[in-house]
């Protein structure tokens, strides 16, 4: 019988050993070398990132700094002497709630350096963010935008290895700290490679497809993504966390987003199941019924 | 058709996540390990499982359901819980045997069947589920063997079931019979009207805690901290974190498809209770009265025990009890992007309006 083909066997830790429960007393430890070069024992003086983190800010609308809107999705004429723009039909109905709150930006110089070609198609992606926005589809949202979307994630942390799960679509993604290579096939998460500096922990983020978005202002990249992250705890409560955005097909140099992450303070804080596909069924294939329904 | 409804999606479903195995080096499988070295089930007396720094045994890391065990204990081996060494070898060979020069996908339960049949050159049956036997519906076409894993040997029990001692799952409450009886009549009558008709795992909603079938996606990647266990399926790419911090389950109101999950140590056992499923469940037509608690035993160095208790008294007669000894495995849990990918539904959708449409012109054709 024929092996489950793989491109090379996955690098596991002898032992899992324990998790980096790291106490209070333990976050101030000086720490050194990187997480590569340490055996794979407990490892008390490595931050422990374990909890239920959430952004709090207006990243997903729009990673640039930007004026509160009607909505996402804009008429593109405007008949009326108005001082906003109005509403597409398909979104009037929303209202206020379908409307965008303005945010001070997250990328660090103020607005992300697009090729001349490549803005073009941010600009057209926002008029068509209806059809284009793949979260609107349930679509998995990639890195860095399950960072900052508006539901909380939860990362579970042995020293070995980490998990990040999403609540948004039930996205997960688990981080390596061995190097498994070049990731052997496009996902819409990525592979993340992670490893500690001090306290800082670092995630490599590659092998990307090119069908995620950052946020939902039309902001895209190819499938030449290279995101690095930086998780540092400033608190118990508090994360910083940078990405490093590199795609040289798409962007003309390095950008950079910069964040606070918070933790949820709960008592009982738990992700709650957010299997959107079926919340979008209707959507994506509501007119191939039998029967449609009636608008 | 449905069967052909069914395969469509699910190739290409997963199609997209998979495609670059092909070019990829293929795993051998472990060598060595004979039914009694890796005897399941029971635990070595002179082994004991690496330690986390809290000094729980150590769970983490990939986890494999290859073998070649059936759910249900097959008539062929009625009142035989346990094969000898001997036995194991024999089936092996006659399992090489079914798949010997085809290239047919024999999934799930198919393959110890058909070998039991001592069928030779086999073709799938994954076309029949649920239903008899024809030369219908063991067609394939759809799938090929490069799909599924090399199965694995290493667990002498005749059945995944180890309660009832018949290792068969208890009978159907009449409701739970009802519920079936309606089930398959409206698949009958509305095969594809809307997405709803269509099975759950089609749909990419859910497949289902737990996680029986194996040799398809059937990985499993555990981690671990003192306070929680992430637990990661491959198929679906469905993932629980589990508590093991005493907190109390969330409100009886919110309804899950993974469910609830509450984790314990017993010894050197993790216990996994899980409630707050929804009406209608992904796992095997149960409903939200379902209650499983799941046991998570290392007893080789390569093998964990995994031991689900399924009660849900709106569906069967009684609690029954399954044990599938995990294997470790070296291999990397990939990202399955079902629904991102899922253009089999549009084209089950599109394929029945086409056949509806044809059905009416072919009609109104031969009306004169």
């Amino acid at each position: 019988m024929p092996s489950r083909k793989r491109r090379r066997p996955r690098l596991i830790g002898v032992a899992m050993a324990a998790i980096a429960v790291v106490s209070a007393v333990s976050v101030g430890a000086v720490i050194g070398r990187s997480q590569a070069a340490r055996p794979s024992t407990a490892q008390p003086d490595l931050p422990n990132l374990n909890g239920i983190w959430q952004a709090l800010n207006e990243a997903n609308f729009d990673l640039e700094p930007h004026p509160a809107r009607a909505a996402m999705s804009l008429r593109q004429d405007q008949p009326y002497n108005v001082t906003t723009n109005i509403p597409s039909p398909p979104v009037v109905a929303l209202g206020a709630v379908g409307s965008v709150p303005g945010g001070i930006g997250v990328v660090d110089g103020g607005s992300i350096p697009y090729r001349p070609e490549a803005l073009v198609k941010k600009r057209d992606n926002q008029k068509n963010w209806l059809e284009r926005d793949p979260e609107i589809k349930c679509y998995l949202p990639g890195v860095p935008r399950a960072t900052y979307m508006p539901y909380p994630f939860q990362i579970v942390q042995s020293p070995t290895s980490m998990m990040f799960l999403y609540e948004y679509a039930g996205a997960v993604r688990t981080i390596s700290f061995k190097d498994p290579g070049p990731p052997p096939v496009d996902s819409w998460m990525g592979q993340s490679v992670g490893r500690w500096e001090g306290q800082t922990l670092v995630i490599d983020v590659t092998g990307f497809n090119d069908q995620t978005w950052f946020d939902r202002a039309g902001n895209f990249h190819s499938d030449k993504l290279h995101v690095t992250e930086r998780y540092t705890r400033l608190t118990n409560e508090h994360l910083m966390y940078e990405a490093i955005i590199e795609d040289p097909e798409v962007f003309t140099r390095p950008w950079k987003i910069t964040m606070p992450l918070y933790r949820r303070m709960e008592k009982n804080a738990s992700l709650v199941e957010f299997r959107c596909v079926e919340f979008v069924e209707e959507l994506l294939y509501g007119q191939l019924r039998k029967k449609p329904l009636a608008n | 058709m449905d069967h052909r409804y069914s395969t469509f999606s699910w190739a290409v479903a997963v199609g997209i996540v998979l495609s670059a195995a092909a070019s990829s080096t293929g795993q051998t499988p472990a060598s060595g390990a004979s039914a009694a070295a890796n005897k399941s089930g029971s635990s070595s007396t002179s082994w004991k499982a690496p330690r986390t720094a809290d000094g729980r045994p150590d769970l983490g890391g990939v986890w494999t359901n290859n073998n070649i065990t059936p759910l249900e204990r097959p008539k062929q081996w009625q009142g035989k819980a346990v094969l000898t060494e001997q036995e194991l070898a024999e089936l092996k060979q006659l399992a090489a045997g079914v798949v010997e020069g085809g290239d047919d996908a024999i999934f799930g339960d198919n393959l110890v069947l058909l070998a039991l049949e001592r069928k030779k050159n086999a073709t799938s049956r994954d076309g029949c589920a649920g239903r008899a036997v024809t030369e219908e519906c063991a067609t394939s076409g759809n799938y090929n063997a490069f799909w599924l894993p090399t199965r694995d040997f290493h667990n002498p029990r005749t059945s995944l079931v180890i309660d009832p001692a018949d290792g068969r799952i208890p009978a159907l409450t009449p409701e739970a019979q009802q519920r079936a009886k309606a089930a398959a009549e409206h698949r009958r009558l509305h095969p594809a009207d809307g997405p709803e008709d269509r099975p759950f795992g089609e749909r990419c909603l859910a497949f289902g805690v737990p996680r029986l079938q194996a040799a398809y996606m059937s990985y499993m990647q555990l981690f671990q901290t003192t306070t929680h266990v992430g637990i990661l399926n491959e198929l679906g790419y469905e993932t629980r974190i589990v508590p093991v911090d005493g907190a109390a389950h969330i409100g009886g109101s919110i309804r899950q498809w993974k469910g609830d999950s509450r984790g314990r140590w017993e010894g050197d056992t993790l216990v996994v209770e899980t409630t707050n499923f929804p009406q209608k469940g992904a796992f095997m037509n149960a409903t939200d009265a379902l209650r499983l608690v799941e046991r998570f035993t290392r007893v080789s160095p390569d093998i964990l025990n995994y031991e689900v208790t399924i009660n849900d008294p709106k569906t069967w007669e009684k609690p029954w009890t399954i044990l599938i000894p995990l294997k470790r495995s070296s291999d990397q849990v990939y990202e399955f992007a079902c629904h991102e990918g899922n253009h089999g539904m549009a084209g089950i959708l599109a394929g029945a309006r086409a056949e509806e449409r044809a059905l009416t012109q072919s009609s109104e054709g031969s009306t004169p």
